[in-house]
């Protein structure tokens, strides 16, 4: 068979691929993406069967009240806390929420940002004076800064955690996918569908939009790593859910940061599971900026 | 009656420093089945005009004079009314096959977008149709390639899917713009045949824009020299290249190379840039580039007016002398040296 022959027989294997198709295709050869999907997957699994893999309840006190709680032991693998409950059911019951946090707050953030960054660089001229000043001014106050102003503001309580880390997200999301529809709004093929009678609605939801959107799908996933983080934080500094009963990670670390020289267990381990989240989610967002980017078609 | 009229079309744009006048008051009509070429470098208003009449220009442009199709003046035309025009009536072909096809849709897809919306088909007619358009311009296998994507054709099929979509709904006219720049000579060719069977079976009006002559001497039987957003010489294609009574038009028949040319014949390009067309001075807009300016060029706009017969008009105050017309070898005589 010649080269040429070969390659056609190539091509014509690769036929029925699509942009998607191909996308999935990067990210299965990218080993970083692939560990950074076990990762997410493994917690979301953790998540989803807490009550049947946590050994105890989450505020279950299984050991006596302690000044200084045990550590790891066979028992308890990750120790216990000062009023007796087990560390591991803690974290593993803990998922959900912090999971459930850094969706949502993402989602919020790339839902709006979506919507605003679509009107600013599609319609232009006075809305997206508008829309982007207001951007700018958000942007000018540090992410974090913002997300705790706004939780100021409405309160202490998950939703509220979860809606203001979202919308000090907004800003970026708008800036991104403005920059992609103001580039892609003049190229050629828009002004092709134009030609053959497309009407503005079709351009910008057709055409204009799937062009622009991968890079704010990467910074997606990036953002439920900082909204994770940024909830911790948030918890850390007294501002996380209001119900005690509720538990997450961030307020773990935060409950017992001045424990960490007694009982070090109580703030490592909840700290690792977030490191350990935050990190899969950055490499799910590295691999898919790869797979999505198409000047890296082969 | 003319398919396609076009009078008095003038384009501006607003700029913040200053105002554009790419398109200065020019007039031409097509016929059905009529093929007409538009000559002229980068930047005389060629695509401009074009886009002008799809009415597809940027917000900035500002539009004056009459485009007369089927009765309607489609400068009048509300926004709702011209997209049932475009790409039913009157369609489009982009130079560039590379970026003038959305990456992320199906081949399949932008082609029945059309369909389904302008002929109202369902989807499954659609991709009927859509199969039998492939075959028609010349792509093997039609009917499994509608599901593939652009990035899996060769530039010369994606300018053939290109075509496929802009002569979808059978428009009465079409216009190509530079519709073989981007691709290779074998390529053009192909392109080009396919281009001359549609004008002859479909009884389409098609204006063929090119910078390129040898294209225009093959396939137009009339053709438009502009310069500087002006139309500066017209006439049918054989009469004109044979008598260009422009100097604008005589200098780029002598810079085109030719195959039959002797050895040691030299090009000879026109001296000089394009004017700028940020100032509408009187005089005419060659003059500067001009070996045969007067003063009269340089003080009066010169108005096309017709010469040596009715069809071949000119808007030069000092058309070329029949002296220093080329030998009569069409298409594109080279001058020798001396």
């Amino acid at each position: 068979m010649s080269v040429a022959q070969a390659e056609a027989r190539e091509l014509e294997l690769e036929d029925q691929s699509g942009l998607w198709r191909d996308a999935f295709d990067r990210l299965r050869r990218n080993p970083g993406a692939i560990a950074g999907t076990v990762i997410i997957a493994g917690f979301a699994a953790i998540a989803l069967l807490a009550p049947a893999l946590a050994p105890h309840g989450p505020n279950e006190q299984v050991g006596g009240l302690a000044a200084v709680p045990p550590g790891p032991s066979t028992d308890f693998p990750l120790g216990l806390d000062q009023q007796g409950r087990d560390v591991l059911s803690r974290i593993i019951f803990g998922a959900r929420l912090s999971l459930l946090v850094g969706v949502v707050s993402a989602g919020v953030g790339l839902s709006l940002g979506l919507v605003l960054g679509s009107l600013a660089g599609y319609f232009g001229r006075w809305i997206d004076s508008i829309i982007m000043r207001v951007m700018d001014l958000m942007l000018a106050v540090p992410q974090f800064l913002l997300a705790l102003a706004i939780v100021t503001a409405l309160g202490p309580g998950l939703i509220q955690i979860m809606f203001a880390v979202g919308v000090a997200n907004v800003p970026q999301f708008a800036r991104l996918l403005r920059g992609g529809i103001l580039a892609q709004r003049e190229s050629d093929y828009v002004l092709a569908a134009r030609s053959l009678g497309a009407p503005g609605r079709r351009l910008l939801l057709a055409h204009i939009l799937p062009n622009s959107v991968a890079p704010v799908i990467v910074q997606g996933t990036l953002a439920m790593a900082t909204a994770i983080i940024d909830v911790a934080g948030l918890s850390f500094l007294g501002l996380g859910p209001a119900d005690p009963g509720l538990t997450e990670w961030g307020k773990m670390v935060a409950e017992n940061a001045g424990r960490l020289e007694s009982a070090p267990h109580l703030v490592l381990f909840p700290g690792f599971a977030i490191v350990i989240s935050v990190l899969g989610l950055n490499l799910v967002g590295d691999g898919l900026r790869e797979a999505l980017d198409p000047k890296l078609k082969n | 009656m003319a398919l396609l009229s076009i009078d008095d079309l003038e384009v501006e744009f607003e700029t913040r420093r200053a105002t554009i006048h790419a398109v200065n008051r020019i007039s031409f009509s097509l016929d059905s089945g009529e093929t007409l070429g538009i000559v002229g470098e980068s930047g005389c208003g060629k695509s401009v005009s074009s886009l002008a009449v799809l009415g597809i220009l940027p917000a900035n442009a500002r539009v004056a004079g009459r485009v007369e199709f089927a009765g309607d003046d489609l400068l009048a035309l509300p926004d709702s009314k011209m997209r049932a025009v475009r790409g039913r009536d009157i369609s489009m072909i982009f130079q560039d096959p590379m970026t003038s096809l959305n990456p992320v849709l199906t081949v399949g897809r932008q082609i029945t977008e059309t369909l389904r919306k302008h002929l109202r088909m369902d989807a499954a007619q659609a991709d009927e149709e859509a199969a039998r358009l492939l075959e028609r311009v010349g792509i093997a296998d039609a009917r499994n390639r509608l599901r593939d994507y652009p990035h899996q054709f060769s530039g010369g099929m994606r300018q053939r899917v290109m075509i496929a979509m802009a002569i979808s709904c059978r428009p009465k006219v079409l216009i190509a713009d530079e519709p073989t720049t981007a691709l290779d000579v074998t390529l053009q060719a192909q392109i080009l045949e396919v281009l001359r069977a549609l004008v002859a079976e479909e009884r389409m009006g098609l204006i063929l824009i090119t910078h390129d002559l040898g294209v225009v001497a093959g396939l137009c039987e009339r053709t438009i020299v502009m310069y500087a957003g002006r139309i500066v010489e017209s006439g049918p294609t054989r009469e004109l290249f044979a008598r260009p009574r422009h100097p604008y038009t005589l200098g780029l028949l002598k810079s085109v190379p030719r195959v039959d040319a002797r050895a040691k014949e030299r090009l000879v390009p026109i001296p000089g840039t394009p004017r700028d067309l940020r100032s509408l001075e009187a005089g005419c807009a060659f003059a500067p580039r001009c070996p045969y300016a007067t003063e009269r060029s340089r003080a009066e706009t010169p108005q096309l007016r017709p010469i040596d017969d009715l069809e071949h008009r000119v808007a030069c105050w000092n058309p070329v002398p029949d002296g220093d017309l080329p030998p009569s070898r069409p298409p594109a005589p080279v001058e020798e040296e001396r």
